[in-house]
C-alpha cells in the first residue's frame, strides 16, 4: 500500500523559505515509489480559529464548518504529517497556530471521550515532521515554537519520539534558503530517513 | 492625567476565564484612579501577518483593517495588559495575529530607524501578561512568554509582571481559584502606583 503523505504549508508568504523546504522534502519524497503525497497551503484552506467552546469534548467533532471537515478525514488517514511553519516574533506564525488550535477536537476524542483517533493498526505507526525557518540567527529561536507542535502530534497520536525536525535559522528575506550551505541537502536526506523508517513500519 | 490602562482580551471565549482575570486587574486599576479601556480581538476583524516584508522597506504596514488603530492606542497607553488563554501550550492563534502584525513597528526601529523607546520611557511603560490554562503543568505558561516578550519589547513596554494560573480544569473555571482574581485586582492598584511614582520622580 502506498505511503500516504499530508503536508501543510502553515506559511501566509506562498513559495518562501519554510515552503521551499517542504518543497525540498515533497520532492525528495515524490521520486520514492508508492507515495501518495497532499500538499495543503494553510491560507487557502478555509481554517476558522478555535472559539474555545469545548464543545468538542461532548461532539467529538467541531461546531464550525469550514475547510477543516476534510482536513480532519485526512490527518486520520495520513502515515506522515509534516507541518511547515516559520518563526514570527519568537512563535509560530498565526495561521499555522490555527490549524494548531482547531487539532482540539482530536484532543477531546483522545483525552475527553476516550476515543481511538487513528484505527487501532495504525497506533504508533505514524511519522510526523516539523520544518522551519527563521529570521533570527539566535539558537533558541524555534524552542517556543515546539510545545505546540508535540502538542499538535500528541493529539493526532503521533508519538513525540517519532517526531522528526528541521529547522532552519537565519533565513528572512523570501528565497534566503536557496543560499543556505546545507538546508537542501538536509531536507532531501531528512526525505529518505523518514520514508525508510516509514516503510520498516508498515512491514514493507 | 490619569494612569492609561489598555486591557487586550486575545480569548475567543468571550467571559471565561482569562478575561475575566483581566476584568479584575482592570477593576484594579480602576480602584487605583486609572481609567482602563478593553479592547475584545475576536470583535474586531482583521488578518494575520502576511509575512510579505514591505515595512521592513516602508515602515507601514499594507493590511489596513480594524487592527491598524489599535497599534496607536497602544502606543498612547501607559500600561498594557496582554490576555490570553494556554491553547495547545501556547497562546491563541488571535493574540499570536496581533503579536505577528506589530512587525511594522519593529521595523521602524530596527530596519528604519524612525522609532526609538527610551530606557526611561520603557521603564515608565508597563506590560502584563494575563493567562490560565486547563492544565496543571507548572511548564504550560513557558512558550507563551517569548512572543509576549517580543511584543512588549517591540512596543516598548517593560515585562513588568505576569498573572497567570493554571489548573483551571481542577477548579471548574477561574472563581474557583483560591486567589488568582484577587491576585489580579491587588496587582491592578500596584501596577498604576508603580507608574504614578515613576511620573513623580521624573524630571
Amino acid at each position: 500500500m502506498a505511503i500516504k503523505v499530508l503536508a501543510f504549508a502553515g506559511s501566509p508568504r506562498r513559495g518562501g523559505n519554510s515552503e521551499t523546504l517542504l518543497d525540498w522534502v515533497l520532492e525528495t519524497m515524490e521520486k520514492e515509489v508508492a507515495v501518495e503525497i497532499e500538499k495543503i497551503a494553510i491560507i487557502e484552506a478555509n481554517i476558522n480559529p478555535c472559539r474555545g467552546c469545548n464543545l468538542c469534548e461532548k461532539l467529538g467533532r467541531c461546531v464550525q464548518r469550514d475547510g477543516m471537515d476534510t482536513i480532519d478525514e485526512k490527518i486520520v488517514a495520513a502515515d506522515l504529517i509534516i507541518l511547515a511553519a516559520p518563526i514570527f516574533c519568537m512563535g509560530i506564525n498565526a495561521q499555522a497556530k490555527v490549524l494548531i488550535d482547531r487539532a482540539q477536537v482530536f484532543r477531546s476524542r483522545k483525552y475527553v471521550l476516550k476515543l481511538p483517533v487513528v484505527p487501532p493498526e495504525r497506533k504508533g505507526k505514524r511519522i510526523g515532521i516539523f520544518l522551519s525557518t527563521a529570521g533570527q540567527t539566535w539558537n533558541y529561536v524555534f524552542d517556543a515554537a515546539i510545545p505546540s507542535v508535540k502538542c499538535f502530534f500528541n493529539v493526532i497520536e503521533v508519538r513525540e519520539k517519532d517526531i522528526y525536525y528541521l529547522m532552519v535559522n537565519g533565513v528572512d528575506e523570501k528565497g534566503a534558503i536557496l543560499t543556505h550551505p546545507t538546508a537542501h541537502q538536509d531536507a532531501e536526506q531528512l526525505a529518505s530517513t523518514v520514508i525508510r523508517d516509514l516503510r520498516l513500519r508498515l512491514g514493507e | 492625567m490619569p494612569v492609561r490602562v489598555l486591557g487586550i482580551s486575545g480569548s475567543p471565549h468571550r467571559h471565561g476565564n482569562t478575561e475575566t482575570l483581566l476584568d479584575c486587574f482592570l477593576e484594579g486599576t480602576k480602584e487605583a484612579g486609572a481609567s482602563p479601556e478593553k479592547v475584545v480581538l475576536r470583535e474586531l476583524t482583521y488578518s494575520p501577518c502576511k509575512g510579505c516584508n514591505v515595512c521592513h522597506r516602508t515602515g507601514e504596514c499594507v493590511v489596513q483593517d480594524e487592527l491598524s488603530p489599535l497599534f496607536d492606542r497602544i502606543l498612547e497607553a501607559d500600561c498594557l495588559a496582554v490576555a490570553s488563554p494556554i491553547y495547545s501550550m501556547g497562546i491563541t492563534a488571535e493574540l499570536k495575529g496581533l503579536i505577528d502584525r506589530a512587525q511594522y513597528i519593529w521595523a521602524q526601529k530596527y530596519i528604519q530607524k524612525t522609532r526609538f523607546f527610551t530606557s526611561e520611557y520603557i521603564q515608565r511603560h508597563k506590560g502584563i501578561f494575563i493567562s490560565t490554562a486547563g492544565l496543571s503543568w507548572d511548564n504550560v505558561f513557558d512558550a507563551a512568554f517569548p512572543a509576549v516578550t517580543a511584543f512588549f519589547n517591540t512596543m516598548g513596554f517593560e515585562y513588568y509582571d505576569n498573572i497567570i494560573a493554571n489548573e483551571m480544569d481542577r477548579y471548574h473555571g477561574i472563581k474557583g481559584h483560591p486567589t488568582a482574581l484577587a491576585e489580579a485586582y491587588k496587582k491592578g492598584i500596584q501596577v498604576v502606583k508603580a507608574i504614578e511614582q515613576l511620573r513623580t520622580r521624573s524630571p
